[in-house]
């Protein structure tokens, strides 16, 4: 009996002294994070970000709040975690492991400016409900999955959105053979929504301001959003114009028996979302995106762009852009965490953003419209910052 | 045990054993050692979970649940503006409402299939064998997505072409609509008349049996208890001006007024909670029947009893003591598994959970919350369970 109790003594201490390296090993690694980041020098937002009341610990967390060194991990790594959709046709569609679409061309155009290789991408599909915890947590390093982006999410998950890849709105799409012509038309219909989006946020305020009665009938995935439709479980199905679009393309009973309403209810400007905090890999995700919009501008695609430089020896601007400056600034460096040839990988890899726009979105009888280049015939809000 | 004795030292000249040996002390020690090394742990826990969420920019708040939810709660008079906190007590008065309902179902078809597994009949038998068989077999998740997309949304028409019998019900994939009760002017009145009558009914019934028990006559309390009840109602429905009416549903285009909606989420995951339930509970119920001692069924038929007196007054009272903390085990299943309810939109605790998380609350805080009010649903079903469990048990001294 003794003994026992004794043995019951010493593993409880035991278990104690575990207890106690393993909480100075979580604080000796929080000492190396800082040191790591300290060499980098990015130190400044994340302890901003922090709420008034916790600002007496702030200084404790501040560097491990930097987080940095995404750009570092993915190197190493050798391939981009990018996180999708999966299901949805011409932005993200996971067909037996292998993935096209929009978003998949952003996720592979950052592989090739880190990589010059296209194909380095690790894809994980997400739903709506998972895809912020999945990139808060590191699950993957850049999240393309056509999420909004909001005040609320900037400033409460923690995420930062880049530069907008496509400009969205949100409609409604309703089967062809029905009487509704507008909005104000759906009183007493049921209407599915995607759950743990911002459209059912946008329909409740967008109807609520109409007047019109309707019920929402929730639902996890665009699967189950198909079947009800199919079996007339709902009259309409509400999500941004290029979701519907893409949905009405791969209908099962063929787009033409559905129709997407002239209503626009809200702004949905789409885009990669990193981390917030670490400066340097936002860099990289967002520059990558301007070096597509910019190529389109100068004229640049997947064919011409290995030549660049030879085609066009007295414009500095491109000399710049594809990583062989003229002689008058030879020593030009953007200071970017990328290579200087960086945009010539991009674009010789997936192309400028007209290209990618065809080779997706077209398909899916989309305009452009706002995601036309801002000096275009009929202009869109597409602007690249000047590349010097 | 012999070599440690050798090595004991003789007591102390007091003769009182050192404080470093005495077991009283010890045992405390222990106590305290084991309380102050899981505070410890739980106390790293916490902090490093404040401490990731303050290095990814998160709050380690729970300000979110003041937040607007900002969607309409279908078949509630929720509003937009409401809080998530608000939201959250619908979605759980919505969980209960599934827990509740389909506790009280499972356990009724539970027990009609666990005892119909026992059955002499071979149609019963074999019958109910089948449905234990196959559906405890089926992955709970299977069988209720199945009732929505295949049962529900499948079989059942859309709302423009409805199924309408007798033109008192409406049926289709958008709703199930049956005739029901409105209250009118005095209905609290009547309400209060309803629970004295049952108050009486249960007097009633006490009084018939202890008549019985002093005379031998037969009671019928059943039959008295209903009788009294019935025309406590009857008298005061009349009384009161007819305090109540019936309401039934009628179909306009995609509008239904008047009836009671029985939401088609809510149908989907009741069925396919209690079916798949009942046929755990079918087989808790087998078992205890089964653990009844045998001589206690022939003697029952010794004296004369029929086979359900038999049933009714000495298998199942004994079963029911065996019964109770496996079947507390299948609510508890029940209610945790309502969660599903997720995948098929009915609007209940995880759902509203989910859906918060999407539009921007923490989602650590978020299934924290979650998971103390599934805590304090399953407590609660243990606490009564325990009580019942007390109550049964056979008195021993």
């Amino acid at each position: 009996m003794r003994t026992t109790r004794w043995k019951l003594l010493a593993a409880t201490l035991l278990a104690g002294v575990i207890l106690s390296g393993c909480t100075s090993g979580g604080d000796d690694a929080g000492g190396e994070e800082t040191d790591a980041s300290s060499v980098t020098g990015e130190t400044e937002t994340a302890a901003e970000t922090a709420s008034e009341e916790e600002s007496a610990s702030e200084e404790d967390t501040a560097a491990a709040a930097e987080g940095g060194g995404t750009l570092a991990e993915v190197t190493e790594r050798g391939t981009l975690n990018c996180g999708v959709n999966g299901q949805l046709d011409g932005f993200s569609l996971n067909e037996g492991g292998t993935y096209t679409g929009f978003d998949v061309d952003f996720c592979r155009a950052i592989a090739a400016a880190l990589f010059d290789d296209p194909e380095a991408v690790t894809y994980t599909d997400l739903t709506a409900e998972t895809r912020f915890t999945a990139l808060q947590s590191g699950e993957v390093d850049v999240l393309i999955r056509n999420g909004t982006w909001t005040a609320s999410r900037d400033g409460d998950l923690g995420l930062q959105w880049t530069q907008t890849t496509f400009y969205d709105g949100q409609g409604m799409l309703v089967r062809a053979d029905s009487e509704f012509q507008s909005l104000a038309d759906m009183t007493d219909t049921t209407i599915c929504v995607q759950s743990g989006t911002t459209t059912e946020l946008n329909l409740t305020a967008r109807m609520a301001e109409l007047g019109v009665t309707y019920e929402p009938l929730l639902l996890p995935d665009e699967e189950q959003v198909a079947s009800s439709f199919q079996s007339q479980a709902c009259d309409g199905y509400t999500t941004d114009r290029s979701g519907l679009a893409s949905f009405r393309s791969s209908y099962a009973e063929g787009p033409d028996s559905l129709r997407i309403l002239d209503d626009v209810m809200s702004k949905e400007p789409l885009g990669p979302a990193v981390r917030e905090g670490d400066q340097e890999w936002f860099d990289v995700v967002n520059w990558v995106v301007f070096a597509t919009i910019q190529a389109e501008e100068f004229g640049l695609d997947s064919t011409n762009i290995a030549t660049a430089a030879e085609d066009n020896p007295d414009n500095a601007e491109i000399l710049r852009f594809v990583g062989a400056p003229g002689e008058e600034d030879a020593d030009f460096t953007s200071g970017l965490s990328l290579e200087p040839d960086f945009a010539v990988r991009v674009v010789g890899g997936v192309g400028n953003y007209a290209e990618i726009y065809e080779r997706n979105i077209t398909p899916l009888g989309l305009e452009r419209g706002l995601n036309n280049l801002w000096n275009a015939d009929e202009p869109g809000v597409l602007y690249a910052p000047p590349y010097r | 045990m012999a070599a440690v004795a050798g090595r004991v030292p003789a007591p102390s000249a007091s003769g009182r054993t050192p404080l470093w040996r005495d077991v009283r002390v010890l045992r405390i020690l222990l106590q305290v050692a084991v309380v102050v090394g899981v505070a410890a742990l739980l106390n790293y826990l916490y902090g490093n979970l404040v401490t990731n969420l303050r290095s990814t920019g998160l709050s380690p708040g729970y300000g979110f649940l003041r937040q607007p939810y900002g969607v309409d709660i279908p078949g509630s008079d929720f509003r937009p503006g409401q809080s998530v906190r608000d939201a959250l007590a619908v979605g759980f008065a919505n969980t209960l409402r599934v827990a509740g309902v389909g506790i009280l179902l499972a356990t009724v078809i539970g027990i009609a299939v666990g005892v119909g597994r026992l059955s002499t009949n071979l149609l019963v038998r074999r019958s109910a064998a089948l449905y234990v068989e196959t559906l405890r077999n089926i992955p709970v998740f299977l069988i209720i997505f199945f009732m929505f997309t295949v049962v529900i949304q499948g079989l059942l028409p859309p709302i423009t072409e409805a199924i309408e019998v007798l033109g008192i019900t409406v049926f289709s994939n958008r709703g199930l609509y049956i005739p029901f009760l409105e209250a009118q002017a005095n209905v609290g009145v009547f309400t209060a008349v309803t629970g004295l009558g049952l108050m009486a009914a249960i007097v009633v019934m006490a009084w018939r049996t202890r008549r019985s028990d002093a005379t031998g006559a037969p009671h019928h309390r059943v039959l008295w208890g209903l009788g009294v009840l019935a025309g406590v109602v009857v008298v005061g429905y009349l009384a009161l001006d007819q305090p109540v009416a019936l309401t039934v549903p009628s179909r306009e285009g995609r509008a239904v007024t008047g009836g009671l909606e029985v939401n088609p989420s809510y149908a989907a995951l009741l069925i396919g909670l209690v079916i798949y339930t009942a046929s755990h509970i079918a087989e808790v119920v087998r078992g205890s029947i089964q653990s009844v001692a045998k001589g206690q069924g022939e003697a029952a038929t010794a004296i004369g009893l029929t086979a359900f007196q038999r049933l009714r007054h000495v298998i199942l009272p004994q079963a029911f003591r065996v019964m109770i903390p496996p079947l507390a085990n299948q609510y508890l299943n029940l209610t945790k598994n309502s969660s599903l309810a997720v995948a098929i939109g009915y609007f209940e605790i995880t759902r509203v959970t989910t859906s918060v998380i999407g539009n921007a609350a923490p989602a650590p805080q978020g299934f924290s919350v979650l998971m103390l009010l599934y805590l304090i649903l399953s407590l609660g079903i243990s606490l009564v369970a325990n009580l019942v469990n007390r109550r049964l048990r056979i008195g021993t001294r």
